[in-house]
């Protein structure tokens, strides 16, 4: 096998039947943006904005550093952007604008407190 | 859990924690500040509604595994809703008015003398929502995911469950359309419960296949 043969034989998703560590049984309450994500994810399916099938290739387009270093949520919305870029509905200018916006309506709020 | 970034592939180590430093000075972090861009320019386009985002939010809040232990004491006191259950996951819950808000097909597996299931999704996180809620997060890490379909013995083991070696260990790997629930086998000794009594003996645990039903002090 040449040394990049699996990183073709295996997209970063793929990890069934790959070597890992002990299971460890964690598990958290989702924080407010989180549960957020997952209701926006649900809202999309049903108007057919993005599918299942389209968040999960999504996730796995973002590459294996993304994949490795976000959590889960975030791999979620900075797949849905991404995809929503990609059919034209939403622009990384729109979005990069909205988001200074939001940035700024917790301007009133210190770094420090 | 005190550690924010929870779902990382055990690569903590110099990366930037952007979320994790201003969450702590009480302002959203960035992909926090994403979602709420993403959100409300969709709803500006009039993609979708607000009011849409609100009530999925309590649809999954009202989603736990209570529902599931129902469906499981039901098929243990009824069989002939349990040969419906098998036959049509999806249908059977639905006469127990557990609506399916996406379109998932669910499938049953029973586990028996002769046969353990054990459900995963290798690919990313697919489960059976509407029945059990929101995954616990081992279930969306890659220990569970890679070795569930590998050495489901070794992961059982790792949750306390050793399963004879004549018993054949079955595996699902779900996926976006196709979803399952592990029902378990009724413990002994539980001739006596009601439906109600049953239902509360059953875990979220026991419905993904990674441990047994047992009596409460087992």
């Amino acid at each position: 096998m040449t040394d990049t043969q699996h990183l073709v034989s295996r997209l970063p998703n793929d990890i069934g039947g790959l070597p890992s560590e002990t299971v460890q049984r964690i598990d958290h309450e989702l924080e407010p943006w989180e549960k957020r994500c997952h209701a926006l994810a649900d809202v999309l399916d049903f108007h057919k904005i993005i599918n299942t099938e389209e968040k999960r290739c999504g996730v796995e387009a973002l590459g294996s550093e993304m994949v490795g270093k976000l959590s889960y949520y975030e791999r979620w919305i900075v797949a849905f952007a991404n995809i929503l870029f990609r059919k034209g509905i939403l622009t990384p200018t729109e979005l990069a604008l909205k988001m200074k916006e939001v940035e700024e309506r917790w301007s009133h709020v210190g770094n420090d407190s | 859990m005190v550690e924010p970034h929870h779902d990382h592939d055990h690569d903590h180590e110099g990366h930037d924690h952007p979320h994790a430093e201003i969450a702590e000075a009480g302002r959203p972090g960035y992909y926090d500040i994403m979602e709420t861009a993403v959100r409300e320019l969709l709803i500006e386009r009039k993609m979708i509604r607000a009011d849409e985002i609100r009530r999925q939010i309590e649809v999954i809040d009202s989603r736990t595994p209570a529902l599931g232990a129902k469906v499981v004491a039901r098929a243990w006191v009824d069989p002939r809703f349990k040969a419906r259950l098998l036959a049509n996951g999806r249908t059977a819950c639905e006469e127990l008015g557990i609506s399916f808000y996406d379109d998932t097909e669910l499938i049953v597996l029973e586990n028996t003398p002769e046969v353990h299931n054990l459900i995963v999704c290798t690919l990313c996180s697919c489960y059976p929502r509407p029945v059990l809620g929101l995954p616990p997060d081992w279930y969306k890490l890659k220990p569970y995911r890679a070795r569930a379909v590998s050495e489901p013995r070794a992961v059982l083991a790792e949750f306390g469950t050793e399963i004879s070696q004549d018993v054949e260990i079955r595996v699902s790997d779900s996926t976006a359309m196709v979803r399952y629930l592990v029902l378990p086998m009724r413990p002994d000794g539980t001739d006596s419960y009601s439906e109600q009594q049953l239902a509360d003996l059953v875990t979220r645990d026991a419905m993904i296949g990674v441990i047994p039903v047992q009596l409460q002090g087992e």
